[in-house]
């Protein structure tokens, strides 16, 4: 009865453990506004990989008035598809410590992919540190956790 | 049984997490995002850049070539300078990169070399063709917004101006500082202005100045203007993201420490007012990524050669100079290679 009762609090303690350590990764789901304004971006999950699409554009058209597309991509064939929609956060893992690693950015205004990590100041705000190479050459953009209200 | 009902559970829940993820990724109402706001008591702040402003440089690896031209020093027979040239260095790093506060300090280092004719026939040519002129400097510039409209801009510069060579590296007394502020309105995306008041050496001398600060996108997003008068100004012309085009000028000027200056009485701490009005064009492009090149190409136009006692403000005193000189103008040119910031 004893060992029944050890091995149920053991159980429990590595359930709650889990638990805690995913409600710590998935802490980062959501919709976020960058720092300049100009766009929202949704963090999801897929599997085990956080990613983030464009689902806002404070200017979402061209000077055409058509939907804006990723003109600045550096492949030709992706120039024509909707910044909307668009997955500009791709392949991030939970770390710990509140830090998302391993994963890249798109800037849609000069077309350039950059090394990503992203750390969670506080419960709203991301700091989201794109660089080239190593993290000292890079730039930190500050995003603000959006709350959409429902219709 | 109750535990392994338990672990089919645990097991069923987080299967069924990343099922919602993956699933929340295939349709999707975007209007519903327009509609929205920011979360807690956080606030908008405006950005320092409006749409297709020229990249920040992070690290620029430059050269510059100035072509023949005279030299005339006081009353003396004019000496003819083959050429001017020398590389440029320059880095400027994000510190602190916050929504509410920007902090970018860089390193720069320049030197120009002179090769004159007949250099020895004058002691201020002779130290010009010996030593050249050197610069080292730091520069903290601070964007500041207060909201999504105002904020403030402030740059610092601390540069040590003169004939040193790096082992016998010029004394930190000789540091000779300008700065800018500017309070300014980001009136939308495409447009930026603002006020202030600079201490500069862009004249050669120490002078303080209003400035304008001008940065505008056209609708059409092909054309802008990014200027801070008087300093500089430039047309863009955006040929892409990764292809820009430049026609403007910049007013470039030091005072530089002569310590190898030497047989004028009446000078004991010669300062070079050096400042030349660059009219040029610019080419800029991204050759992989994050490498970008840029080429100009233009006249040098003199605005002051001349040799004072000392570091002082002149003002609008008509003080005589302790050697008056003149340069012909000259064409220039200037390469570098660039890490543009994310």
């Amino acid at each position: 009865m004893k060992r029944k009762t050890a091995f149920s609090a053991l159980f429990s303690i590595i359930f709650i453990a889990a638990a805690w350590g995913q409600t710590q990764a998935d802490a980062i789901l959501g919709v976020w506004e960058s720092g300049n304004g100009k766009a929202r971006i949704k963090i999801d999950k897929a599997g085990d990989k956080y990613t983030g699409r464009i689902v806002w554009l404070r200017e979402p058209n061209d000077e055409a008035g058509k939907p804006k597309v990723d003109k600045n991509n550096p492949e030709e064939a992706l120039r024509t598809k909707p910044l909307l929609g668009y997955s500009m956060l791709k392949g991030f893992s939970y770390k710990g410590e509140k830090t998302w690693e391993d994963g890249t950015i798109y800037d849609p205004e000069s077309g350039s992919t950059y090394s990503c990590t992203i750390t969670m100041t506080d419960d709203n705000t991301l700091d989201v540190r794109g660089y080239i190479g190593v993290s000292l050459f890079g730039r930190t953009d500050v995003w603000k956790r959006v709350v959409v209200k429902k219709k | 049984m109750r535990i392994w009902l338990s672990i089919f559970v645990f097991a069923f829940a987080l299967g069924a997490q990343g099922q919602e993820g993956d699933t929340a990724v295939v349709a999707e109402d975007f209007s519903m995002y327009a509609d929205a706001e920011l979360a807690g008591d956080a606030k908008r702040f405006c950005t320092s850049k409006v749409f297709d402003q020229s990249p920040n440089k992070l690290i620029s690896l430059g050269y510059d070539f100035q072509g023949g031209h005279d030299l005339l020093i006081g009353v003396a027979e004019p000496l003819r300078v083959q050429a001017v040239h020398g590389i440029r260095l320059g880095s400027n790093f994000p510190v602190i990169s916050k929504t509410n506060l920007l902090l970018n300090v860089g390193i720069n280092y320049w030197e120009a070399n002179y090769q004159i004719e007949k250099a020895e026939n004058h002691p201020l040519a002779r130290s010009l063709q010996n030593r050249g002129l050197r610069t080292t400097g730091v520069t903290a510039t601070v964007f500041k917004p207060f909201n999504d409209k105002n904020f403030i801009f402030a740059q610092s510069v601390f540069d040590l101006n003169g004939d040193y060579y790096l082992p016998d590296f010029q004394s930190l007394t000789y540091t000779r500082v300008s700065g800018t502020v500017i309070y300014g309105w980001k009136k939308h995306d495409r447009l930026l202005y603002g006020f202030g008041v600079s201490r500069t050496y862009r004249i050669g001398e120490a002078n303080y100045i209003p400035v304008f600060m001008y940065n505008y996108t056209a609708p059409s997003r092909k054309w802008g203007v990014e200027s801070v008068f008087p300093a500089r100004a430039n047309l863009r012309r955006t040929f892409n993201a990764r292809t820009l085009a430049f026609f403007g000028y910049e007013l470039e000027g030091q005072t530089y420490r002569l310590s190898s200056l030497r047989g004028f009485d009446n000078i004991m701490n010669p300062e070079l007012r050096r400042s030349e009005l660059r009219i040029r064009f610019t080419f800029e492009r991204s050759l992989k990524d994050f490498i970008w090149v840029s080429a100009q190409a233009g006249l040098r136009y003199n605005w002051s050669f001349n040799v004072d006692d000392g570091d002082f403000f002149r003002g609008f005193g008509n003080q005589p100079y302790a050697l008056e000189n003149d340069l012909s103008n000259a064409l220039f040119f200037n390469v570098s290679v660039n890490l543009v910031s994310p």
